[in-house]
Order: structure tokens, then C-alpha cells, then sequence
């Protein structure tokens, strides 16, 4: 069993170039196994926070630690760690010019050194626990969002992650798409993979998540388990931010 | 004629172009440095200013070869050829920029090594971007070369002349001329990448 302090943020602060304080004195744990989301206003840090935990923003100050190793220290190799965090993005990011097939077996062919034949093996079970096993040799610009997404979570698991990083996966989709969508990161969280989800998709979060974090204006103002958050939320803000997404 | 040095000079000038746009799409200042320089001066400074100022420097025995006076020939081409480059630089780097920043930071993500995004996901996005402006790219060449065949002779005859009479300093002259239109070009095209900046900052909200 690995440490139950999977990922530790600690004290983190995230100002950018123009001024902006988009994290401010963060601290918090993810645990090994646990499905967290983060969810807050527009604005208020949340994706910046993800793209930390793989370090596609580096932190102004503070430190981040995985399994017990902070991450920052110059000796780290960042793509090893970047290997090991998979990431799923809003708008997909999937690579336009290569067939379904191959935007899954690039990384794998080119950062696991796998050979094609190993790499396609494994796209290819993937691909069918999705059901998109048909859609092998098509082009993103062929698929439908809904599609276009899990080809994306495919393509991150097929490197065997720890974690799965999700910031907003089901904002830029239709209501059927997003069903099909939760439906398999809900079964990734049954497999017990370690998640961390930024979403709107608030019966998500009560039903799959271990842990809520409620983020505001840069800071996490509170958190706790779903049953405690949606029942009995304790910060103002927390109970406004609800009242504006369970009400629309 | 016109035509063999705009198409030797682009396809040349394509693969001498990516040198200058990749040191300016580095991080490294320094090298950002260099590329800039180098782009700016070419872009600030006549064709016609540049071509004197090759011709200058380098000096050929007249040598005909297929009924082409390779003596005037090579150094035009050269001259050409770091114009067209210095250009063609700055289509490649807007070709690479416009591809979504999205697609590097998904390839980030998935552990690839920056080369490996350059080569496998932003450069074969980016030349279908590229391959249109290039296209531009030639046509003004064209033009330009033409412009140089048909003033160019006229004027090397005349500073062919003056070299040999050896009295004036040829090259100190065009240096000066090339660092005049510079100071009038250079500001003007800062000002312009200013506004297209305040523009794209506009679009994306
Ligand atoms: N590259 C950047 N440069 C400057 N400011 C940035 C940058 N990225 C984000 N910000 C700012 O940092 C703050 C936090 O942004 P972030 O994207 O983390 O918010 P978010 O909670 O994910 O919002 P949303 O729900 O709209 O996605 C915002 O004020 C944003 O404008
Ligand atoms: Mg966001």
C-alpha cells in the first residue's frame, strides 16, 4: 500500500507575470485511491491548482510533494513525473493530425518505449472498455465531443498513471456526451484510481467523490466529505456557490 | 532568371529561415536576442541596400557560365537568399505559434520531451499554416527579384565602377544607408506589432 499522503500541497502561492494571485498560501492532501473534486467560482484558482500537480504552472513559492518526494527539487526529471500524472483537459487537446490510434500510441511509443505492436495491444483493450474500439482509425475532427473526451482519458491511461488530473472534462459537452463521459470516469473511480476532478457536475461529486474542496478567490475555504459540504456547508461562500449551481 | 533565384531563394531561404525563427521561439533571452536582431535588421533595411552591400564585399572575376554572369549572379543570390530567409523566418514562427497552445501542453502532459512535441505535434500542424504564407512568401520575391534584376544591373555596373576607380568607401556607405532606413523602418514595426498585440489580446476575451 502506498503512503495514504498521496499528494501533499504545502503552502503553496501562484502569482503570474501580470500580478494576478491565482493561489494564495494553498495547503491541502490527496489521498492514494480517493476520487477529490475541487469545485468554486470562475476564477477562483482551480485550474491553476490542477496544472500544478504536473507542473504545467510551477508555484511562486511553496512545495508539492508525491509519495513523500517534493517534486521541485532541480534533481526531479519533470516528464517522469508528468508520466506518472495523467491529464485531462476542457477542450480535449487530442492531436488533430493522427488517427485515434495514434494519439494513444504516441506517448506510449515514444515516452514508455514500447514498440508499436505492445502499444497498439494496449490502445486497443482501452479503447473497447470504452467503446470506441470502431473508431480506431478515424480523426479527432470525425468524432463527437463525447468521444473526442474518453479518446483523451484513453490516451492518458494507456500510460498507466497514479493519478488522473480532470479539469472540467464535461464543460464543453452535450448532456448525452456528458453521461457517457462520467459514465467512464466513474468506473475508473470503482477501479480505485486515484482522481482529482475539477467539475460542475455537482451529482458527480456527491456520489463519486471521497473529498470536496471548495476553493474562492484563490484560497481553499473549505473542505470535507460530500455529505458534509451539500448538507451542511459552514462558509458563506461555499453556500452561495452552491445555491448558483444547484439552482440554474 | 528572375524566376530560378525567387525559387532558389526561397526553398534555400525556407531551410536558412528556420534558424532565426527558432532562436526567437527559444526561452533563452540571449538567443532570443540574436534571432530578433537578425530578423529586424533584414526586415528594417532595403533589399536594394542589401544587395549593394553584398555586391560590395564580395567581389567575383566576371565568369560566364550558360549565358549567366555567375559574378553578379552568386552575390545577388546570397543577398537574396538572407532577405528571403530573414521573411520566411517570420512565417514559420507564426506558423508555429498559431498552433493551439493546447497541443503542447497535452504533450507535455503525456511526459513527451519538448523536441518530440516540436517534431510529432506543432511542426506538422504548423506547415499547414505555413505552406500558404509561403506561398505569399514567393510571390513577392518575384517581384522584389525582378525589381533587382531590372535596377540592380544598372546600379552594380555603376558601383562596379566606382570600386575600381577605388576612391570611395563603398561599403561604409551602404552601411550607413542600410542604418538610416533601419532607424526610419525598425520603430515603425515595433509600433505595428503593438497594435497587433492589443488586437489578439481583444479577440481572445
Ligand atoms: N497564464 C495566466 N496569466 C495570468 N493570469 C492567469 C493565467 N492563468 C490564469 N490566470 C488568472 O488566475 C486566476 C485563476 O485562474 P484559474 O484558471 O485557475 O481559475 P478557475 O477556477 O479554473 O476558473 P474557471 O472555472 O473559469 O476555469 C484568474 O484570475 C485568471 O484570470
Ligand atoms: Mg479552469
Amino acid at each position: 500500500m502506498k503512503p495514504d499522503k498521496f499528494i501533499e500541497v504545502i503552502n503553496v502561492t501562484k502569482e503570474f507575470n501580470d500580478g494576478t494571485k491565482a493561489l494564495d498560501n494553498c495547503s491541502l492532501t490527496f489521498d492514494n485511491q480517493k476520487v477529490t473534486v475541487i469545485i468554486g467560482p470562475s476564477g477562483s484558482g482551480k485550474s491553476t491548482l490542477l496544472r500544478m500537480l504536473n507542473l504545467l504552472e510551477l508555484p511562486t513559492s511553496g512545495d508539492i510533494m508525491f509519495e513523500g518526494n517534493s517534486i521541485l527539487k532541480d534533481k526531479v526529471d519533470l516528464r517522469v513525473h508528468r508520466e506518472s500524472t495523467g491529464m485531462v483537459f476542457q477542450n480535449f487537446n487530442l492531436f488533430p493530425h493522427l488517427t485515434v490510434l495514434d494519439n494513444i500510441n504516441l506517448a506510449q511509443i515514444s515516452v514508455k518505449q514500447k514498440t508499436k505492436k505492445e502499444a497498439t495491444e494496449i490502445s486497443l483493450n482501452l479503447l473497447s472498455q470504452v467503446g470506441l474500439l470502431n473508431k480506431q482509425n478515424n480523426y479527432p475532427s470525425q468524432l463527437s465531443g463525447g468521444e473526442k473526451q474518453r479518446i483523451a482519458i484513453v490516451r492518458a491511461l494507456a500510460l498507466s498513471p497514479k493519478v488522473m488530473l480532470f479539469d472540467e472534462p464535461t464543460s464543453a459537452l452535450d448532456p448525452e456526451m456528458i453521461k457517457e463521459v462520467l459514465a467512464v470516469m466513474k468506473s475508473l473511480a470503482k477501479s480505485g484510481m486515484t482522481m482529482i476532478v475539477v467539475t460542475h457536475e455537482m451529482d458527480f461529486a456527491k456520489k463519486f467523490a471521497d473529498h470536496i474542496v471548495v476553493m474562492d478567490k484563490g484560497k481553499i475555504i473549505e473542505e470535507g466529505h460530500p455529505d458534509l459540504i451539500f448538507n451542511n456547508p459552514k462558509h458563506s461562500r461555499t453556500i452561495q456557490f452552491l445555491d448558483s449551481v444547484l439552482n440554474k | 532568371m528572375t524566376l530560378l533565384l525567387a525559387v532558389i531563394s526561397v526553398v534555400l531561404g525556407t531551410v536558412l529561415g528556420l534558424i532565426p525563427a527558432f532562436l526567437r521561439l527559444s526561452s533563452n533571452k540571449f538567443a532570443k536576442f540574436i534571432g530578433t536582431a537578425y530578423v529586424e535588421i533584414i526586415r528594417g533595411t532595403p533589399l536594394l541596400v542589401q544587395v549593394l552591400l553584398i555586391y560590395s564585399m564580395i567581389k567575383l572575376k566576371v565568369f560566364i557560365f550558360l549565358g549567366i554572369d555567375l559574378s553578379s549572379f552568386i552575390p545577388g543570390m546570397l543577398a537574396l537568399l538572407i532577405n528571403s530567409s530573414a521573411y520566411v523566418s517570420e512565417v514559420i514562427r507564426g506558423g508555429i505559434l498559431s498552433v493551439d497552445k493546447g497541443q503542447r501542453e497535452a504533450g507535455l502532459s503525456l511526459g513527451l520531451t519538448q523536441g518530440t512535441i516540436m517534431k510529432k505535434i506543432i511542426m506538422p500542424q504548423a506547415v499547414k499554416n505555413i505552406i500558404p504564407a509561403l506561398g505569399n512568401e514567393f510571390v513577392t520575391m518575384i517581384k522584389e527579384t525582378s525589381i533587382f534584376m531590372y535596377l540592380g544591373i544598372a546600379e552594380l555596373m555603376y558601383s562596379a565602377l566606382i570600386i575600381r576607380s577605388d576612391t570611395y568607401a563603398i561599403k561604409e556607405t551602404y552601411i550607413v544607408v542600410a542604418l538610416l532606413y533601419f532607424l526610419l523602418t525598425y520603430p515603425t514595426s515595433k509600433w505595428m506589432s503593438s497594435i497587433e498585440r492589443r488586437l489578439k489580446v481583444s479577440e481572445a476575451r
